[in-house]
């Protein structure tokens, strides 16, 4: 094999052009001198009496950008919405990875519980650890991935149960920002009772937010693995 | 000798170069690679190394998380700051939605045409 065939010349051409951007790129960042942001210093000091979250990131995601997490989830659930309007009901589907295994199907029956157990854990312990809703909701999916891998075919998802528990989780999150509307005079400001700091219950709505997203992202991250797992082969065609 | 690695300017080079290399590497699979499937992969390449850059670059040498646990209680000017991490946890999510929303269409594409690769799409016609 000669070069000339090895190496093609838009390639070569490509990496040179960014590699003269990178640098260039570069040269502006070493430029800017490393302001120090104030945002987060405030919003550290405003968490301690307004969240009692000993997690300020969460504080962050779910008080002080409450309305940008419900863009966000949005986001995905149109996302998801894009995935699944193509999907032709009538096609006969098979699951294209699926390893027939004893071994495999009886470790995933009894791991599948205690991952979702841990996926629960993960989300109620957001305001008091790293974690929460999104990475709880994505471990519960894995869960659901493990089956798929295991069970294959035989392994059907009830549609009905995700759709409703999607759209309650969104309306929920909904909800609660109407509820801050009337108690606490703001969209989705902090009505309820914050208790004390480190404690499980506490942070007023900030961990019902984190278990509504939680769930909404665990159902739609399903929805998307069944897509990608159980199609006909492309393949074949 | 290891001291004069642990300072925040050192740690924000090897944090940026390598976040720019990554993103290199990502740009030229966008422009050279021709299989759609790739070129979305690459741009999740692209996506990660800005992750990394916005993340790494408010670490500091010596701040905490921004987490009250193991005996700390209050939250103060020792704690680094918690919007760039919300915001890239933002990010991580819309990436995932829109990487899944793309390959989907890149699955279908090939349902229909039979290839997927973007030097052969010729729906438009033969107009340059």
């Amino acid at each position: 094999m000669n070069l000339k065939k090895t190496i093609r010349l838009k390639t070569l051409l490509s990496t040179l052009m960014v590699s003269f951007l990178t640098i260039t790129l570069l040269g502006i960042l070493a430029q800017v001198s490393g302001e120090h942001a104030t945002l987060g210093n405030r919003l550290l000091s405003l968490n301690h009496n307004l969240t009692q979250s000993a997690n300020a990131v969460t504080s962050v995601v779910t008080y002080f950008r409450g309305l940008d997490t419900l863009g966000e989830v949005t986001i995905l659930f149109l996302s998801i919405f894009g995935v699944g309007i193509g999907i032709n009901r009538s096609e006969h589907l098979h699951t294209i990875l699926h390893y027939d295994n004893a071994l495999l199907k009886m470790g995933a029956r009894v791991l599948f519980p205690v991952i979702i157990l841990f996926g629960f854990y993960i989300i109620f312990h957001g305001h008091l650890s790293p974690g929460g809703g999104f990475q709880g909701g994505v471990v519960i999916a894995s869960a659901f991935l493990l089956m798929f891998l295991a069970e294959g075919d035989a392994y059907a998802l009830d549609h009905k149960i995700l759709t409703l528990v999607e759209a309650f989780s969104g309306v929920g999150f909904v909800l609660l920002g109407l509820l801050g509307v009337l108690l606490g005079g703001l969209f989705l400001s902090n009505p309820l009772p914050l208790g004390t700091l480190g404690q499980l219950f506490s942070g007023g709505v900030l961990p019902i937010i984190y278990l509504f997203v939680g769930l909404k992202v665990a159902a739609e991250i399903t929805v998307l693995i069944e897509y990608f797992i159980r199609t006909h082969d492309a393949r074949d065609a | 000798m290891l001291e004069m690695l642990n300072q925040t300017p050192f740690v924000h080079t090897v944090v940026t170069v390598g976040s720019f290399v990554i993103f290199g590497i990502g740009l030229v699979g966008v422009l050279s690679k021709k299989n759609l499937f790739k070129i979305f992969l690459s741009l999740s390449l692209m996506e990660s190394a800005l992750f990394l850059f916005f993340i790494g670059n408010h670490y500091e040498v010596g701040m905490l998380a921004p987490i009250a646990a193991d005996g700390i209680t209050a939250f103060d000017g020792h704690m680094v700051d918690p919007v760039p991490q919300a915001m890239i946890l933002t990010t991580i999510v819309i990436g995932i939605a829109v990487l899944a929303l793309a390959l989907s269409y890149v699955v279908r594409y090939h349902r229909l045409s039979g290839h997927n690769r973007i030097d052969k799409m010729d729906e438009l016609g033969d107009e340059q």
